[in-house]
């Protein structure tokens, strides 16, 4: 299996704070990976460090075997946009935009026509269920429907990466089984890899593996062979 | 710049979108309400003269008569000698020159305001051929025919073809005309043949004793100039005739025509200039308002792979778009208040200089006016530079103010959430 993403002895430190310290992991093709750990663990900062959000303070991130951490702020957007889909806890939907448009938005900026970009994102939306509510805005959907939208809006640009923050933070239980299989599914189905960032063992037990994280260190590495998926167990009873 | 987006952003935020447009076309509305009101004025101030086709009326002041008897030159109407004629209508900038003999006539039983003038000239008096309203008027070269004012013709109970003397010399009532159609300048009760005004002027005592009056001279000169060159066409006529002359134009009417027009013809381009400045400074005050409200949504941005001159791009073009809607819907305030203005009357009043009756004789002491309708217009100037300022204010500013929305960290506005 290709690797898609790779760190090497990845550090970030906010003033004397070393939010990551000597990260070295590697996320191939096609996985599903949770990255755990309590609050202040340096999870989120890893997930932004691999995002390009965070630039790091020393150490290396490969992306399909390219160093892209010497691209500038730019250059980090426009692999972004060509290649990874972001999801955020907060949603973060653009309040003004319909879901179809929120589903488009990362499309905006190219030179891709607006029918073809409003039929990619309503094919999307269909993908997550969400077709019939295409027209209302992110005020109107409940927080697993924003959410669901927010992952479409990560998928239409057909990324390779899915990097995920807390994804289902605000969300029920009920939501966030939905939210997990959605992820669990595109997968599968799509062969896109997910990484995403939790504190919440149910969640992470849907992945296939999990990276646990201890002051800014990885401390764990589990395979799924390893570990009961907590969504299976609750399904089996 | 995409095009969905700015709209959804803009109808979306009715608000903060209506806060914005209004303040641009408040300044607007103001800036180019202001030039039309100045403009209206200032073209009101050139009908008096712009009625009888000169843009500027030469005299010369001169001695007070010895006796009131026969014919006299108001003491406004010195002579004007032919070689200073000749010089007038070869100065740069001038484009025709009409001369004319002004005189009063005291007789025993009557006083008369007389007129001697070229029919065939369409500067000056002789523009009197469009307000004849009964009979005909003066016949190039013919001597010894005069048209009367038909108010001063019906006060006399004078009718065509009547003999009428002036000077003791008779001349035929050829024709009437409507001096209230060519404003008041220039008014007189009889206007006879240039040559005619000449020989009796030459012939008078009471003129000849105060003035080097020749027969061919004149005494008031009506001067139409190439309009970008009025100002040095005055200083030059000025200059030819000396120390005494009297040199009206559009200016000498503007400066009889009170304090407010004289406020908004020296402020007014600077309040309306201020008034579209603040109005750009609210639309940066709304859009300043706007991009702190949108931090997350930039991040957002950012993070979706927007590069810095695509939301520089997008928010400029909101700033530009805000202001070139402004910019509209205060075109259209003006042209509701320039309408509004052009509805108003305008009472111009004429400079004593071109006051024709001696205010010694009843009615004389009167102020004349002439009174017309405000000719407001929007100028397209005033127009293209409100857009013109409005656009690059915003679109400077809006590039500024994206540009440093920009550069906001998206892992910063995010996190925070």
């Amino acid at each position: 299996m290709n690797d898609v993403l790779q760190t090497e002895n990845l550090d970030k430190s906010f003033g004397s704070v070393k939010a990551v310290q000597d990260v070295s992991l590697t996320i191939a093709a096609g996985e599903f990976v949770a990255i755990m750990g309590r609050s202040g663990s340096g999870k989120t900062t890893l997930l932004q460090l691999l995002a390009g959000l965070e630039s790091p303070t020393s150490g290396r991130i490969l992306f399909e075997g390219q160093d892209i951490s010497h691209l500038d702020e730019d250059g980090l957007a426009l692999w972004r946009r060509e290649h990874v889909g972001l999801v955020f806890q907060a949603f973060h939907l653009i309040p003004t935009l319909s879901a179809v448009e929120n589903v488009a938005f990362p499309l905006y900026p190219t030179s891709i026509q607006s029918k073809e970009r409003r039929q990619r994102a309503l094919a999307r939306l269909e993908q997550v269920g969400l077709a019939q509510r295409a027209g209302h805005r992110p005020g109107e959907l409940s927080g697993g429907e924003q959410q669901r939208v927010a992952i479409a809006r990560a998928l239409v640009n057909r990324p390779s990466l899915i990097l995920a923050d807390e994804p289902t933070g605000n969300l029920d239980s009920q939501s966030s089984a939905e939210v997990m299989e959605l992820f669990r599914n595109l997968n599968r189905e799509e062969g896109v890899a997910v990484v995403v960032v939790t504190h919440d063992s149910d969640v992470a037990a849907v992945t296939d593996r999990l990276i646990e994280m201890k002051d800014g260190r990885i401390v764990k590495h589990d395979s799924q062979a390893q570990r009961m998926p907590a969504y299976v167990v609750k399904e089996e009873r | 710049m995409n095009l969905s987006y700015l709209f959804a952003e803009l109808s979306r935020r009715p608000g903060r979108t209506s806060s914005a447009i209004l303040s641009v076309a408040l300044g607007v509305a103001l800036f180019v309400s202001l030039q039309a009101y100045a403009s209206g004025y200032r073209q009101a101030a050139r009908a008096p003269l712009a009625e009888i086709g000169a843009d500027i009326a030469a005299q010369r002041q001169g001695d007070v008569p010895e006796a009131f008897q026969g014919i006299v030159f108001p003491h406004s109407t010195a002579p004007i000698h032919r070689d200073e004629i000749s010089a007038a209508r070869r100065l740069p900038g001038v484009e025709a020159v009409g001369e004319a003999v002004l005189f009063w006539d005291f007789e025993p039983d009557q006083f008369l305001v007389v007129l001697g003038l070229d029919p065939t000239s369409t500067t000056g008096p002789g523009r009197l051929i469009m307000a004849v309203t009964a009979g005909r008027f003066l016949a190039p070269s013919e001597r010894g025919t005069t048209v009367a004012d038909a108010t001063f013709a019906r006060e006399k109970g004078l009718r065509l073809g009547e003999v009428v003397p002036i000077a003791g010399q008779p001349f035929t009532l050829v024709g009437l005309v409507d001096t209230s159609r060519a404003g008041q300048v220039a008014n007189a009760n009889l206007y006879i043949p240039l040559a005619d005004a000449q020989a009796l002027s030459y012939a008078a005592p009471n003129v000849r004793a105060v003035h080097d009056f020749r027969a061919d001279d004149a005494n008031i000169l009506f001067i139409r100039a190439n309009q970008a060159q009025v100002d040095s066409v005055i200083a030059a006529v000025t200059n030819l005739m000396g120390k005494k002359a009297i040199v009206s134009s559009a200016r000498s009417f503007s400066q009889v025509l009170g304090e407010a027009y004289r406020l908004v013809d020296r402020f007014g381009w600077l309040v309306g200039l201020a008034g579209l400045l603040v109005g750009i400074a609210a639309l940066l005050r709304a859009m300043t308002a706007n991009l702190w409200e949108r931090r997350r949504d930039i991040g957002v941005m950012r993070a979706i792979g927007w590069r810095r001159k695509d939301i520089m791009g997008q928010l400029a073009g909101e700033a530009v778009t805000l202001a070139l809607v402004g910019v509209l819907v205060g075109l259209v305030l003006a042209a509701f208040v320039t309408l509004v203005l052009s509805q108003t009357s305008v009472t111009v009043p004429v400079p004593w200089e071109l006051s024709p009756t001696p205010h010694f004789l009843p009615g004389g002491a009167q102020a004349m006016a002439v009174t017309i309708r405000l000719p407001a217009q929007i100028s397209l100037a005033a127009a293209l530079s409100a857009l013109g300022l409005a656009l690059a204010g915003s679109a400077v500013l809006g590039l500024g103010l994206a540009g440093r929305a920009a550069r906001i960290k998206p892992a910063e506005v995010l996190r925070s959430e």
